[in-house]
């Protein structure tokens, strides 16, 4: 247990020291925050503001800005009279100019005699621009709904609260409304797929550092072969760990001063759902990790190790398949089975367990289970690492690899 | 009892046969060489002997007990293939090495700073592993080796790669542990290089033992029948019926003599002769002499 600890804290403290690990600690959030929030911008900023209208109706085209502009969004409607000479031509050359923005022009015509219902001709300045097309068609959908209204004798105050969108309310039992369980059920899942996904990898690479500086031999003098693996598989694991807790508390930290807080708090995880992601992820981050070493046990070289890439992917790819359904439905027969392959457990069992409460047993199996499973593939790695690393060159295939799991 | 103790070992890789059938013990207290040309199963021998492979067949004993990891504490081993974790510091290394043989990290560094002195790299203690040269790596490798202060020093070519001063400084330490006691096993496939060093010796050629036994009890089973002469004048001794060949570069003539001729009556018949001797000298066969004799000249050395 002493090597054990020995090798997972110099590996740590390695890592720790090393420059990249500032570098990545503040780079990433950067990074990732940096899409996030330049990706909304530049998401609400979609569609065009600056709409013509063509209509004998000015009503019509007042009550369209109304309903075009939102909270946060002046829109643009310019007027025209169908009447007017050359009127199609005019708002064609306008469109082409890039400093009016206009982006598109609703054509108008009233309904024919015994016909309800107008028509409405959109010409767009892009032919893909489906946000502003569906936007102009709601507006308008809206304008004739009020006018109906008010011609039925309704007041505005009667039409704005019929038009109003419903709001459905958790019961005042649940603390926490359901988008927020989602929210934070996804949002823990992918912090979960990344970290794994991430630093998984680098347990592979450390052991393939250590075959190619030629230093197992001298290790494998002092301490067994399963020794070397749990120390690594702890050693660089925790290094994700630190660096995941910093961005959390930094993260809460920065919520807090923002007093961002409130607005958050549904969708913070309540202590109880803390415990079981710090559990599950934590094992599913050992178990990963325990495969890495397998996998970095079998190769030679990155360039191999890229190629076995694939048997940590597929799992986690499987997860992130059947999640949707995992939520919707987390007790079916889906998210049962695959809640208790170890490889999914940590994933998909932490997911039923935010968004609808398992039955204890089956928590207590999946982990029993999952503990089970790392047990055995470090006892594999181990064995392969002991073997392949003295009878590197050449890469294993599948006999091979039986073979050596049957060397003492 | 001996140290080290095999009987009978065998090593297969797949189709490829490492070890054969090999004997040999190691008496404690003594030097002892394992020799043999490159792809002899050197390697393959010493690994068995720290556990890292376990054999096909046979037993491998330290210490006269059957091999178990305990064991490996009081063993210090070199590998042949030298590797160190290169982003760390020289000093720290050590210490982690050290420790993991259940040193508590004082008397590691302590250690690690005295060996540091005396194998003359303490200007290299605090400065990153990758910073420093091939022969500075192998000396820290060396230390590493040697920081639990084990009873018995496995080292696999130790000598390779380095300038002669450092193998001097080397071969020096070792002989200095082997007379405190140490018991010191290493290989290599220079046999010139450790005949002033082994007191005991094991020859191996294609995984079977060639001979093995004490230096002196080796050398004695053959024959001194070559004579070194350095000599002024006439060379007309050179056709002595004692002499079986000889070769003579203008003055320096290196002889065999027929088997169980005196180089005495060389000398007095040269004497008679009226050549001038400078240098006379009966010399005891090479180990390299003796392994080619052997092995009939088939060492793929």
């Amino acid at each position: 247990m002493r090597n054990v600890w020995l090798i997972a804290k110099r590996e740590y403290l390695e890592r720790i020291h090393a420059k990249s690990f500032l570098i990545m600690t503040i780079l990433i959030p950067i990074i990732m925050g940096g899409l996030l929030y330049g990706g909304a911008i530049i998401n609400s900023r979609i569609g065009s503001n600056h709409i013509a209208v063509v209509t004998d109706n000015p009503q019509f085209a007042e009550d369209l800005k109304t309903e075009l502009s939102g909270k946060n969004r002046k829109a643009i409607v310019d007027v025209y009279s169908p009447t007017e000479p050359g009127v199609r031509d005019l708002l064609e050359e306008r469109m082409k100019k890039r400093s009016i923005g206009l982006g598109g022009y609703l054509w108008v015509t009233p309904p024919a005699a015994g016909e309800s219902r107008g028509t409405y001709e959109w010409d767009p300045k892009a032919k893909a621009d489906i946000v502003t097309k569906s936007r102009v068609a709601d507006a308008v959908r809206g304008v004739l709904a009020r006018e109906t209204l008010a011609q039925k004798g309704m007041s505005a105050t009667e039409v704005n609260d019929l038009l109003k969108p419903v709001e459905l309310k958790p019961p005042p039992r649940d603390r926490k409304n359901s988008d927020a369980a989602f929210a934070s059920a996804y949002g823990l899942f992918f912090l979960m797929y990344f970290v794994i996904l991430f630093y998984g990898m680098n347990v592979a690479r450390s052991i393939i550092e250590e075959k190619t500086s030629r230093v197992f031999e001298v290790m494998l003098s002092k301490v067994r072969p399963a020794e070397m693996m749990a120390g690594k598989v702890i050693g660089v694991g925790s290094v994700g760990l630190t660096q995941v807790g910093i961005w959390i508390i930094v993260g809460l930290a920065a919520l807090n001063i923002q007093g961002l807080g409130s607005d958050f708090s549904d969708a913070l995880p309540t202590p109880g759902q803390l415990v079981c992601f710090v559990i599950f992820f934590t094992l599913g981050y050992i178990l990963y990790s325990s495969i890495a070493a397998a996998l970095g046990a079998m190769t030679n070289s990155e360039q191999e190790l890229q190629q076995m890439n694939m048997f940590l992917m597929l799992p986690l790819i499987a997860c992130s398949v059947v999640i949707f359904r995992v939520v919707t439905d987390p007790d079916g027969p889906i998210s049962q089975v695959m809640s208790f392959i170890p490889f999914c457990t940590p994933l998909i069992m932490y997911t039923r367990i935010i968004v609808h409460q398992p039955p204890i047993w089956q928590i207590a199996l999946s982990i029993v289970l999952l503990i089970a499973t790392i047990y055995a593939v470090l006892w594999i790695a181990s064995r392969i690492y002991r073997v392949g690393v003295l009878m590197y060159g050449k890469k294993p295939n599948l006999p091979e690899i039986i073979r050596w799991l049957k060397y003492t | 009892m001996p140290i080290v103790e095999l009987q009978h070992v065998r090593k297969a890789y797949d189709t490829k046969i490492a070890v054969a059938d090999l004997s040999f013990q190691i008496e404690p207290g003594s030097m002892f060489g394992l020799l043999g040309p490159n792809g002899s199963g050197k390697t393959s021998t010493i690994r068995m002997m720290i556990g890292m492979t376990v054999p096909d067949s046979g037993t491998v004993k330290l210490f006269g007990q059957p091999f178990h990891r305990d064991l490996l504490s009081r063993v210090g081993y070199l590998p042949e293939e030298r590797g160190l974790y290169k982003k760390m510091k020289v000093i720290d290394q050590l210490i982690f090495l050290g420790e993991l043989h259940g040193l508590d990290a004082a008397t590691a560094r302590k250690r690690a700073y005295a060996w540091c002195e005396r194998m003359e790299i303490i200007e290299a203690a605090e400065k990153k592993t990758e910073e420093l040269s091939k022969g500075m790596q192998q000396k820290i490798q060396f230390i590493a080796a040697l920081m639990h202060d084990p009873e018995l020093i496995i080292m696999d070519e130790p000598f390779s790669g380095l300038d002669p001063v450092n193998a001097t400084l080397l071969q020096d330490t070792l002989v200095d542990l082997r007379n405190q006691g140490r018991t010191i096993l290493f290989s290599t496939h220079r046999m010139d290089q450790v005949e002033k060093l082994c007191d005991a010796i094991a020859l191996i050629n294609r995984g079977n033992l060639v001979l093995a036994g004490g230096m002196r009890e080796i050398k004695s089973r053959y024959p001194r029948n070559r004579v070194d002469i350095i000599f002024d004048g006439d060379a007309g001794f050179l056709d002595h019926p004692t002499i079986e060949s000889a070769k003579n570069y203008s003055g320096h003539a290196e002889i065999k003599l027929n088997d169980g001729a005196s180089p005495q009556q060389l000398l007095a018949a040269a004497i008679s002769n009226g050549t001038h001797i400078n240098h006379f000298e009966v010399m005891e066969p090479t180990l390299e002499e003796i392994f080619i004799e052997t092995v009939g000249g088939k060492a793929d050395a």
